[in-house]
């Protein structure tokens, strides 16, 4: 199992703000191996999001190449990487980013519902994830009625139903406390060990990034160290 | 994304604002509301216009008399004279025409009736088979129609009343503003069918008291008149007076005016049994003689009536017989213009109704607008975890379209409603909604709702979905 599923060739990133240029990404190259846990660490600012941004196809590089399963992200059109993320790739976020409207189980099935899959298979699908990440009394609870914690289980069990190949998850545990970030990250884990995904999560927490399979230290836009 | 789920999430965004849906919704209820009424109001104004002429004789009747034959283009001079007369072969040509429904005859019948000190001169009286007077289903005041081989009775319309003069000529009514005191079906009345003779006798002998004298003398039946009908004496001989019974009254006041209030009415065969009877070997009065001064065996009809299918072909039939050398008439031109005015009438009425809804539009994108920027993150995450860009536009756009929907049906509950009122206090229809408008105006708030929903969604569509998540 030594297949590379994300490779990162020499990619920069340049924002323009009126005349200053910030380089937010200094020729970064890196890859990623199926079935691994890969933690991007570093202090603010250091260009984690970006990186991240780059790799899941949310932002194109000023120059470089993202190749994820032999596709060329940084070639595709808008409309192309929808489709890809809607097919390959599952997002967690550091806010949860449920929708305030839908309860837990619509939320969890709405990636399927963008994939034209109809209500009865996708709910089906919905309750058998939550289930997995411990929720099976939440099940129609708006976000509004659940823990910051409970959320994020809503939202990783939005980013498994899709069974995507890469999950991107930035400051995952960002908004939560010390015993929850624990149990998420436990989870997270689980997911990687036990179902051979691929996951990259940022943070700027060093012991967070003790869960991960490997590091990747960036600061100021570099790949300074990985371990 | 299947229509069902985007519908879905489209009426639950639309919930989640309730009260700011619900003023949106009012907006597109108003315009359509107002449009709707004032196509109403016009739509009204149409009907009660094309009523009018309807009762003016008919919205698809074309009126054909005898023409010289000028617009065919030929010259007259060695054809038949009788060629462009109305006889039955000319009602079986016009029968045979596209577009024709019936046809039927008018003879123009001339009668002087005479009843104590009043006089009424009928020269426009209608004699038409009795079939196609049934037909016509007017209502009666007194009496009825004759029976088919009854002798000649006549129908008389609710106004010719108002027609009797004095001796002099005077009409009464118009001088007095009173009806005289003679009962239609009652009264003694005295009818002179050789109107040329009356007019002869009256100038040659002007004192007029000689046919008031004659006139208790002369209560004879029509069948005995014949006997010694000769008329030709050059002397002034005052013309032979027949009771000619009245059959019925048709229905109506005084101030009622219908197609047939001025009208004497009556049988045409019976009509003609007099005649022949009364002017035995010479020609029925109206009717042409050949050039020895004798009378033709057929009978030429002083008008056609022709029924047109649908009123749209009335022009068009019209010109066409017109052209085969006839006279024609009919309400056409004054229906095109009637339409044409109810149309701009319309346009301007529903341009009034449009202003408002126009408003409605505006808010319409102004609240669609709102709630992009309200949901800027939630575009944006929906992107990210692989919502398509045309599913979110069509988001947007189902969203506007249910708002003109339910727009569309409120609006059109409410103008419904205006129109009953309105209909109600002027106590006519004056405001009708036609029922294709019901689907129409629904369809047109969708539509309308829907562009202007067009730009705030192409704006969610084309939000940057970065800038979206990170947006907090
Ligand atoms: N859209 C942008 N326009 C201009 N500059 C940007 C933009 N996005 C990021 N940057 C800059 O790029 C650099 C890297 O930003 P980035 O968000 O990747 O940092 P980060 O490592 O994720 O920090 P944090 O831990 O605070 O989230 C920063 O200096 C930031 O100001
Ligand atoms: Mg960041």
């Amino acid at each position: 199992m030594d297949e590379t599923v994300i490779s990162g060739r020499k990619i920069y990133k340049i924002f323009k703000l009126g005349e200053e240029r910030v380089r937010a990404l200094n020729g970064v190259s890196l890859d990623v191996k199926k079935g691994e846990f890969v933690a991007i660490v570093g202090t603010s600012g250091s260009g984690k999001s970006t990186l991240l941004n780059m790799l899941a196809g949310l932002d194109r590089p000023t120059k470089g190449e993202v190749i994820i399963g032999g596709n060329h992200i940084e070639k595709m059109s808008e409309d192309q990487l929808v489709r890809f993320r809607r097919e390959h790739v599952g997002f967690i976020f550091q806010a949860y980013d449920l929708l305030p409207q839908l309860d837990a189980i619509e939320n969890v099935a709405l990636p399927l519902s963008f994939r034209g899959m109809g209500k009865k298979e996708r709910t089906a699908q919905a309750v058998k994830l939550l289930k997995q990440v411990g929720l099976e009394k939440y099940m129609k609870h708006r976000p509004t009625e659940m823990s910051g914690g409970q959320q994020q289980r809503v939202g990783i069990a939005r980013a498994l139903v899709v069974k995507p190949e890469i999950i991107f998850a930035d400051e995952p545990t960002g908004n939560l406390d010390t015993k929850t970030t624990i149990e998420v990250l436990h989870m997270l884990q689980e997911v990687v060990h036990g179902k051979g995904n691929t996951l990259v999560m940022v943070t700027h927490d060093r012991h967070l990034a003790g869960y991960a399979d490997r590091r990747i230290h960036i600061v100021d836009g570099e790949v300074v160290l990985e371990d | 994304m299947r229509f069902a789920d985007k519908a879905g999430m489209a009426w639950s965004s639309l919930l989640r604002r309730k009260l700011r849906t619900m003023l949106t919704v009012l907006g597109v209820m108003i315009g359509v509301a107002s449009i709707v009424t004032m196509m109403g109001l016009a739509e009204g104004l149409n009907r009660q216009s094309l009523e009018m002429i309807e009762q003016f004789g008919g919205l698809r009747t074309i009126e054909v008399r005898e023409g010289s034959g000028n617009a065919a283009g030929t010259t007259g001079g060695t054809a038949d004279p009788t060629q462009y007369k109305l006889s039955d072969s000319t009602m079986q040509t016009i029968l045979q025409m596209e577009h024709v429904e019936s046809v039927y005859p008018t003879l123009e019948f001339k009668a002087i009736i005479q009843s104590g000190p009043y006089v009424l001169d009928i020269f426009g009286g209608q004699a038409m088979p009795l079939e196609v007077l049934k037909d016509m289903k007017w209502e009666f005041a007194e009496g009825g129609w004759p029976e088919e081989g009854d002798d000649l009775q006549f129908v008389f319309g609710n106004l010719v009343i108002e027609d009797f003069a004095d001796a002099r000529g005077n009409v009464i009514y118009w001088n007095t503003g009173k009806v005289v005191n003679v009962d239609m079906m009652k009264s003694k009345m005295f009818t002179i069918l050789d109107t040329d003779a009356y007019e002869a006798a009256k100038s040659n002998n002007n004192q007029g008291a000689s046919t008031d004298t004659a006139a208790s003398s002369t209560d004879t039946r029509a069948a005995e008149a014949g006997a010694d009908a000769s008329g030709d004496t050059k002397a002034a001989a005052p013309p032979k007076k027949y009771t000619i019974p009245t059959a019925g009254v048709l229905a109506g006041e005084l101030d009622d005016y219908n197609e047939y209030s001025w009208y004497t009415y009556c049988d045409m065969d019976a009509l003609i049994k007099t005649y022949k009877k009364a002017f035995k070997g010479k020609a029925i009065p109206g009717q042409p003689v050949r050039k020895n001064g004798k009378p033709y065996n057929e009978l030429f009809y002083s008008k056609l009536n022709v029924i047109v299918d649908e009123i749209e072909n009335v022009a068009d039939l019209q010109k066409e017989i017109g052209d085969m050398g006839y006279q024609t008439a009919s309400n056409s031109e004054w229906i095109a213009q009637q339409r044409e005015q109810s149309r701009s009438q319309q346009a301007m009425l529903g341009g009034i109704g449009a202003v408002s809804l126009l408003v409605a539009a505006i808010g319409i994108a102004n609240t669609m607008m709102m709630s992009i920027y309200e949901r800027t993150k939630e575009i944006g995450v929906m992107k990210v975890i692989g919502c398509g860009l045309k599913d979110i536009q069509q988001l947007f756009l189902i969203e506007a379209g249910m708002i003109g929907f339910a727009g569309g049906l409120t609006g059109l509950a409410l103008s419904l409603l205006v129109c009953f009122i309105i209909n109600r206090v002027t106590g006519s229809t004056t405001a009708v909604i036609p029922y294709w408008m019901y689907g129409t105006s629904i369809v047109f708030a969708i539509l309308v709702s829907m562009l202007a929903g067009f730009a705030p969604s192409r704006r969610a569509m084309s939000l940057s979905a970065l800038e979206a998540i990170r947006s907090n």
